[in-house]
């Protein structure tokens, strides 16, 4: 007789509970979406930078979340283009419903994703190095654009090397010619001579025509921005078969694909807001806690992973400051806080974009990289005058 | 001097790579569009033969030996139905490119891989100095055409071969065996192509889609160059020296569509392009 009873009781009180412990767990989890290349030009970087945010993420819920709310990744595609970037961010703004876009990609997939991210009203941040000069009320920017890459290598080749003539070699798109544009506005507003300007297309791998007019011009110094991977390698094989052995500054290679080109790479000058080698101890925690979460399937972490990791931690900093995830915000507080990372002390406080410690280094025999100078919090020129 | 050397360097580098894909369009009047499949699968062989510790030259040989095996498999079980429908080979072929790609793709990953150059620097006389490498790729282009013009007019199979490009019909009726001849001759053409590949890696770099670039340009001379292996020689020759002159004078955007735009004005004057007959 009584059995029934206490088993109606017990499920009441399991009724009465449940609510209860649901709102011990917190509020719902807030959710990052992350666009990127997995397929496509980007995709030999697009797994680096996932990791970053899986780790960033990781150490955040571990320790405890952002107000009290777990955070969930949310990856989507882009395949490295403008049309994938309209899925990609379709799905994740209207569909997955994130709360803000974290991602590094190519020009064409953030100009595709920027009208859907104004639509949704979502926030983003763009943590790929540019050409500068996107701007939009809904993006901020924690990666260098030229203003802040060129003038170290300009600087250094002209200064340290007595570079006066310079020859600039580039793939023939956007990135390629708009850090060209300004590498030749900058040098020659310095007093050096640009001696030559060739561009090849994105697929092309003949560049004899483009070295016996460098051999022709005999430059001081010589400064390239082709398109990542390729075109990159097939240039600097076939200036070294040619034994062209002026100072070089390559715009456009990353740590790990100059470690890879070996002998070749010898002695390339590169810019960048992060190396490896950076000698902080935030560097060295992030380094570690990589290590030990991916182990042997780690990707080295470069200059476009590292701002993935630390625009998580941006994002974290503006909740927790505008105490929401309100849009308005959160995308003002995003303006004002500062992040602690492996590239030191970031705000992404100059219109839309962030002052950084640019680092000038060359590639050795060994294929490391070796810092040769720093430049503390580099400002970003004139990139959106209409942004506060 | 050193334009005369970009030009006779840039034509030995295309006869190079268009001498595999004409061997095959010469036998068997089948565009082959995996040829560019092929050039890659030669330079990630060459990759395999450093890794594994095969000296350069080695190397090239065991590039040879990969394409020409490969080739024999997709003759058989790819070409060989469509023979009498070279539209569609040429569909097939494409198709097999994608999936070679693909494949390489899955065993070695879609970066960029890396192979020292076995020969550094430029070779200098009194006056000036040019890269050694590229010279020493005309005397791999040298040696490549003496070859082949030997093996087809010097030896028996060549004037079988002979015999089948001239009158396939009237071959068979003198008992040559005209499948193995063309089974022979696609392994040859895909060796030769993963060869070709394997030459170019020290100034290409070494990816899934390396051979992409370099099909246009052979297809174009082989298109203008008829069956004729001399044709091919007098047509990299103009091309190439086309292709340096744009590029050096005007500008390396343009220079890059020299060989395509020529080729199609070639055509449209001279329908039999270079060749004799």
């Amino acid at each position: 007789m009584f059995k029934p009873q206490i088993r109606i009781l017990t499920a009441a009180l399991a009724l009465a509970v449940l609510p209860l412990m649901a709102a011990a767990q917190g509020a719902a989890p807030i959710r990052i979406g992350v666009p990127v290349g997995l397929s496509g030009a980007n995709s030999v970087v697009a797994p680096s930078v996932v990791q970053s945010a899986e780790l960033a993420i990781e150490e955040i819920n571990a320790a405890g979340g952002v107000l009290g709310r777990k955070l969930v990744l949310e990856v989507a595609d882009d395949a490295s283009g403008a049309v994938g970037a309209q899925k990609a961010f379709d799905s994740l703004v209207f569909q997955k419903k994130v709360d803000v876009l974290i991602s590094m990609e190519t020009s064409a997939a953030r100009n595709a994703g920027l009208p859907i991210v104004a639509r949704g009203k979502v926030p983003y941040i763009y943590t790929s190095f540019y050409e500068g000069r996107s701007c939009s009320p809904w993006m901020y920017v924690n990666a260098w654009v030229p203003e802040q890459q060129v003038p170290p290598v300009v600087d250094y080749f002209m200064k340290t090397k007595n570079a006066k003539t310079i020859f600039l070699v580039g793939s023939d798109y956007s990135f390629g010619r708009g850090m060209l544009e300004f590498t030749k506005k900058y040098a020659e507003g310095k007093g050096a001579k640009i001696v030559g300007e060739e561009y090849l297309p994105m697929d092309g791998s003949d560049w004899t025509a483009v070295i016996s007019k460098i051999r022709a011009a005999k430059p001081d110094a010589l400064i390239t921005s082709t398109a990542g991977g390729a075109p990159n390698v097939t240039l600097t094989k076939q200036l070294r078969a040619a034994g062209i052995n002026i100072p070089y500054g390559n715009l456009a290679v990353d740590e790990g694909t100059a470690k890879g080109m070996g002998a070749d790479a010898q002695g390339i000058y590169i810019s960048a807001s992060y190396v490896t080698g950076i000698d902080s101890p935030a560097n060295k925690k992030f380094l570690e806690a990589l290590t030990k979460k991916f182990g042997a399937d780690l990707k080295t972490p470069n200059d476009l992973s590292v701002p993935e990791y630390e625009a998580v931690y941006a994002y974290k900093a503006a909740v927790e400051k505008a105490k929401s995830t309100d849009s308005d915000k959160v995308l003002k507080a995003l303006g004002e806080v500062s992040v602690d990372g492996p590239r030191g002390r970031i705000s992404m406080n100059q219109q839309h974009h962030a002052p950084l410690t640019m680092y000038l280094a060359q590639v050795q025999a060994d294929g490391g990289v070796k810092v040769i100078d720093s430049f503390k919090d580099v400002a970003v020129g004139a990139q959106c005058p209409n942004l506060k | 001097m050193n334009l005369l050397l970009d030009i006779l360097t840039t034509a030995a580098i295309l006869y190079i790579v268009s001498a595999g894909l004409l061997l095959i369009f010469g036998v068997m009047k089948i565009i082959n569009f995996a040829h560019g499949a092929f050039l890659t699968v030669g330079a990630y062989a060459s990759l395999v033969a450093a890794r594994i510790g095969l000296s350069p030259l080695l190397g090239l040989a065991f590039a040879l030996l990969v394409g020409a095996l490969i080739g024999m498999l997709i003759e058989r079980v790819v070409v060989r139905p469509l023979y009498a429908r070279p539209l569609d080979a040429i569909l097939a072929t494409w198709g097999l490119a994608i999936v070679i790609g693909q494949v390489v793709t899955l065993v070695f990953g879609r970066e960029v891989q890396m192979l020292p150059s076995p020969v550094n620097g430029t070779f200098a006389w009194p006056g000036g100095e040019y890269s050694a490498y590229r010279l020493l790729l005309v005397g791999a282009a040298a040696l490549l055409g003496t070859a082949l013009a030997l093996l087809l007019t010097r030896t028996r199979i060549g004037l079988v071969t002979r015999a089948v490009i001239m009158n396939e019909q009237l071959a068979r009726g003198l008992g040559i065996h005209a499948g193995m001849v063309r089974f022979c001759t696609f392994a040859a053409g895909a060796g030769i192509g993963s060869l070709a590949g394997a030459l170019i890696t020290p100034l290409s770099s070494i990816d899934p889609n390396m051979g992409v670039p370099w099909l246009v340009n052979a297809f174009m001379l082989v298109m203008v160059s008829g069956v004729s292996m001399v044709s091919l020689l007098v047509a990299t020759l103009v091309f190439g020296a086309a292709q340096v002159l744009l590029s050096t004078y005007v500008s390396p955007v343009l220079g890059g569509l020299a060989i395509a735009v020529l080729a199609a004005v070639t055509l449209r004057i001279r329908p039999k392009g270079f060749s004799r007959d």
